[in-house]
This record gives C-alpha cells, structure tokens and sequence, in this order.
C-alpha cells in the first residue's frame, strides 16, 4: 500500500501556476460572454443518480463514473452539463417561461477516456437555449460557441455544421429499416467510403441515392454546398433542414462570422440523441473538436416537460492544450510588487497600509515575511522577477523603487 | 505540413508507391535509415514509421495526419477516425478457423474458447454478430497451436492463402471481414488542412482505380 501517494490516477492532472491563472481568466472571460448575452448560470451537483443519464441511454454505462449512496442507489458523477440542466428544467424551473438561457462552467467525470485530450476530469463551459425551436436560435448559440474560443484567444478556428434531420429525410425516402439506417449513419459518420458503397449496395439504393451518399463524403462548404443538394434531394424532411442551414447561415452572416463555418452533412453522430442542428468546433495542433453541441429537441420531455432545446460545450482543457501547442498561451505576472520594512515601531502597520494601497490599484502584492533587509529584498526580488520593490523605514515615508 | 503514419515493412512500401504514382516526392520515406522520422521540408511531407498496430493511435490523437494500415488494426483498435479509401493491396480475410470436422457445427458448441491475437475483433464478431457469449484467449503469435493442443476449440485469425491452416489440419470456417490496406484521416485534420488533404486523397483514389482496373483487365 502507498505506492500511489506520489502520483494522480489515470486521466487525471496537475494545472500548476501560470497554467491555472490562464484557465481561470478563460474561464471568466466564457462566464463574462454567457452573461453579456443574457444567460443565467446555474450549478448542479457534481454527483447525479445513475438513472438521470442512464435511464433513456444518453450515456452508456461504461462511460460513467459510478458510486453508491448509502441506500445501495447507484450515483454517477456529473458526465455533462446537458443532461442535468434538463432535469432542472423539467423540474425546479417548470414554471419559468420559456425561452430560457442557462449557462454553466463545471468539471466533467468520464470514465472511459472519451473525453477530448482523454481525460477523465475535464472543465466545460457551456450554454443551453430551452423554449425555441428556430435558426436564430441555432444560430445564437454555434455564435456563442465562436466567441468563447475567440475569447480564449485561439484565432484558428473551423466550425463545421450539420443537420441530422437531412439524413432521417433520405431514410425515410429511401424507405430503408433502421438497421441499415443505422449501419450507413455510422459508416457516413467515418467517411468509410468502402462500408458506404457496400451498404448501399447490399440495401440495393438507386443510383440517385447512392450520388447524394457520395456528395454528403465529399462536399463542404457553405451556400454552394445547400445548392447542390437541393437540387437533388426531393423529400420534405430534408428539404426542411437544408432550408434551416440557409437560415443558420444568413444569420451567421449577420454575426460577421460566416468565416468561421462549413456546411459537413456527414455528420451523424448520437442521432438518438440530436434532433436537428449539430457542430463541432476544430484548432490546429490538437487531435480532437474542442466544442461541440446542437438541437435536442426531445430530451427534456424525456423529464416530463415539452421544452425543445439547443446548446453546446467547450471543453477548457482542450482550448488550453490547444493555446499551448500553438505558442498562444499568454503569460501573467503573478507577483507585481513586495513590500519590506525595517523593524521598527508602527513600520508593520505601515507596510501592510502601503501593500493594500497598492493592491487597490490593482496590484499583487506580497509583504515580506521573513524580515528582509533593503538589500536582501532587492535580491529576492530580483530572482522573482518581481518588478516592484517597496521597503518601509519611516512611517510615514515610502521609499519606492523599481528593480 | 503533413504528416502520414506508416506501417513498418511492406505495407509501407506499397503505400510509398503509390503515393509515388500519384505524383508525390516520396524519397524522404524511402530514406533507407534507422530514423523514424522521415521529414522533407520541400515537400512538406514528413513520414513516420511505426508498428501497424500504433498507426490508428498516432492518427487518432493527431500526432499524424494521415495514416495506412491493415483493416484488421483499425477493427482491433477501435479508433475515432475517417476511414476514406480501400487500397485494394494487402488483401486477406479475418476467419474463424478450426478443425474441418467443425464445418458448419461451430453453433452446436456451448460455451466456445475462442483463441486469437484480435480479442476485440472477436469479441465484437461472436458477441455482437452471433449473439453469443465466449471465452476469449488472448494469444500473442502462432494462434494455428491453440486447437491443436486443446487451449480452445477455435480461432481467429488473418488467412492469406490459407497454406499453414491446412498444414496444420485447420479449415476456414466462418468469414468474420474482408480485410485490406485503407487511409485513415484524422477528423480534425481533414478540416483544418483540407486544402492539402482533399487533394491528395482524390490523387490517390485516381491511382487505386487505375490499380483496380489493371487487376481487371489482366483477369479477364
């Protein structure tokens, strides 16, 4: 036993200095954006029970971190923030009327290294829009989700954009099961060009279907992009999320940040879960989207209230990570000045009012502790690379001076 | 720059080729060194060589852009990635094996032990596919041993031509996959470097379908 004392677990680290103070400012900085546009910031516990997430098969029963309560019930941590603010939704926020914005900044528990950068403890701030079921809604929050990575100071930033509602379209068209459905989500959602052509074969799909397949692997970009497609694609359903992407765009036009976005309707993830709009954010030097999120139509009535709902997450560490790669991360001085003093009647006192007066301005200040001489202290301090040094010998005479 | 994750040994050589065909400087790759790391600034290509079983890993956290490998590492492995072409080369078969007087009554046998360097390939096949609980024993080479001796009524294995089965009294029993060399492509890289990515894929593809068409031509 105690052969671990030294060391963290699996999936789990240090932030040390410099390193904390930056996801701090990050973090205010996300909370300050959030709040600017109006959402409320909620905090839910960082234990939920198991049924909360596992109930409707949200997440699956690997991927939780799981504890028992003294009754024998089984807890989960906290696994995301979407999940639990449903919940308070559907419960304790009832009879507030929609629309509602609530936002949230708390550490995630995942216990399959799943999470992005494979942690298994990881911060992510993130904002859900309940009560509102257009693009300007949509819109708002992939804007959001911009500007908080903007805001941490990452420039390189791709989002792509996709609308899972254009494949249930072609599904339903096609009028193929939900297991080939299933089969050619998931095969759409890997580019695995091979397992598509075999699928589409084996289900026996039209060589229409099987050029809009080929176009859903290999077509990016914006307008152009919903062009194409609507000149191919007949049915309603996905006519209806095509017209909803031209939406989301006119209205990210009007955000002056159209540069930012791509049209990906490859994308096909967690399609039980999704029910229109989805996005994932991408930087450069790190292996995995740093934000992600969409339209949720039916997870809230799974806690007993129609609400529908589109939201997003990023993950802090990975914006961190990201910064750091790419030669980003900025540098905060965590000490600006130290206040010494000669022992001496009331010099004390003195020292401390000087260091307030200071730290009022909107310094970090540190008063010496270890009854420094003059010299000693500008020693210290040049070692520290602290650039103000203080030292009190009169009472009411302040020697400043800067090393 | 780019940079692609080979697999050591042949599979390398062929994926060189053929980028070699559709028009890239490959000679960085060819390097003949001990080096693992094979960068050309001109070109913008940096190779890595690493074991086929890391390759999906060194895509999938990013550490390489691109890489080719084996379908059998990437069903093993289970990685987040793009899988975008079928090379065509390297072609070979994932099977259950075991004694040909198994034939066709592999089901009537409870309680299987199953033996095999790819346990999640199996796991996923009997577990998922069959519906059917197995023991599982990991094995790390010369897997034919296993039902010879009694570890296990079966295998599963890669089968090429399927020569040292039958020496060794084995038969193909079921076919679990159809395996070949494939490109897999980081997720995020294909957004953030799709100006080089695109292109280089659709040169490669051009040069499979030439490949494939030879194939066909001197079949015929």
């Amino acid at each position: 036993m105690g052969n671990y004392r030294f060391h963290t677990p699996d999936g789990v680290i240090d932030i040390l200095p410099q390193e904390a103070t930056v996801k701090r400012r990050i973090e205010a900085d996300i909370r300050e954006l959030f709040s600017s546009h109006g959402y409320s910031e909620v905090e839910t516990p960082g234990i939920e029970y198991y049924d909360v997430y596992a109930s409707e098969d949200f997440v699956a029963t690997e991927d939780m971190f799981k504890l028992t309560d003294k009754d024998g019930r089984i807890i989960s941590m906290r696994y995301d923030g979407t999940v639990p603010v449903a919940r308070l939704a559907a419960t304790l926020l009832k009879d507030e009327q929609p629309p509602l914005r609530l936002s949230y900044i708390e550490d995630m528990y995942r216990f399959k290294l799943s999470g992005g950068g494979k942690l298994r403890e990881f911060s992510q701030a993130g904002v859900e829009l309940l009560g509102l079921d257009n693009a300007e809604a949509d819109a708002e929050v992939i804007a959001l989700g911009i500007q908080s990575v903007l805001a941490s100071g990452i420039t390189d930033l791709q989002i792509s954009i996709g609308q899972v509602d254009f494949f249930r379209g072609l599904v339903e068209e096609w009028g193929i099961t939900s297991e080939e459905a299933s089969e050619l989500s998931t095969a759409i959602d890997q580019k695995d060009i091979v397992r598509i052509e075999q699928t589409a074969e084996r289900i026996g799909l039209s060589d229409e279907a099987k050029e809009i397949l080929d176009m859903i692997s290999n077509r990016f970009g914006t307008y152009d992009v919903l062009d194409a497609f609507e000149e191919k694609v007949k049915n309603d359903t996905s006519r209806a999320a095509l017209k909803n992407l031209r939406e989301i765009l006119d209205a990210l036009k009007d955000y002056e940040l159209l540069q930012y976005v791509s049209i990906d309707l490859g994308m096909l993830r967690s399609l039980d879960y999704y029910t229109g709009m989805i996005f994932k954010g991408f930087t450069y030097e790190i292996g995995f989207p740093i934000l992600g999120g969409g339209r949720y139509n039916n997870v809230i009535s799974t806690f007993g209230r129609k609400l529908e709902a589109v939201g997003f997450s990023v993950g802090i560490n990975l914006i961190l990570t990201a910064l750091r790669r790419q030669d980003k991360l900025p540098e905060f001085v965590e000490v600006d000045a130290i206040v010494g003093y000669k022992d001496g009647e009331g010099m004390r006192q003195a020292a401390f009012a000087t260091a307030k007066a200071l730290r009022e301005t909107g310094l970090k200040v540190i008063v010496d502790t270890q009854h420094l001489s003059e010299e000693e202290l500008d020693a210290y301090a040049e070692a520290r690379g602290i650039d103000q040094v203080v030292y009190v010998e009169e009472e009411d005479e302040v020697e400043e001076e800067n090393t | 720059m780019i940079t692609i994750a080979l697999s050591k040994g042949r599979l390398a050589e062929k994926a060189l080729d053929l980028l070699e065909a559709a028009g890239y400087d490959v000679s960085a790759g060819r390097e003949e060194s001990r080096k693992l790391i094979l960068e050309d600034e001109k070109t913008g290509l940096r190779f890595i060589m690493a074991k086929p079983a890391d390759v999906p890993t060194y895509v999938e956290y990013g550490a390489a852009d691109i890489g080719v490998v084996g379908k059998d590492t990437l069903l093993e492995e289970g990685r987040s990635l793009y899988e975008v072409i079928d090379l065509g080369f390297g072609a070979c078969r994932m099977c259950v094996c075991g004694p040909a007087s198994l034939k066709g009554k592999l089901d009537q046998i409870p309680n299987k032990r199953v033996a095999s360097k790819y346990p999640n390939i199996t796991r996923a096949y009997f577990e998922g596919t069959k519906k059917e609980s197995v023991e599982i024993i990991k094995l790390n080479g010369s897997v034919e041993l296993a039902p010879l001796i009694g570890l296990a009524e079966v295998i599963v294995d890669i089968v090429e031509s399927g020569r040292t089965l039958k020496e060794n009294g084995l038969d193909v029993l079921e076919t679990v996959a159809d395996i070949s060399a494939r490109v897999v492509v980081n997720r995020v890289s294909m957004k953030m470097k799709e100006a080089e990515i695109v292109p280089m894929l659709d040169a490669l593809r051009k040069q499979v379908a030439i490949k494939n068409a030879q194939k066909a031509a001197e079949g015929k």
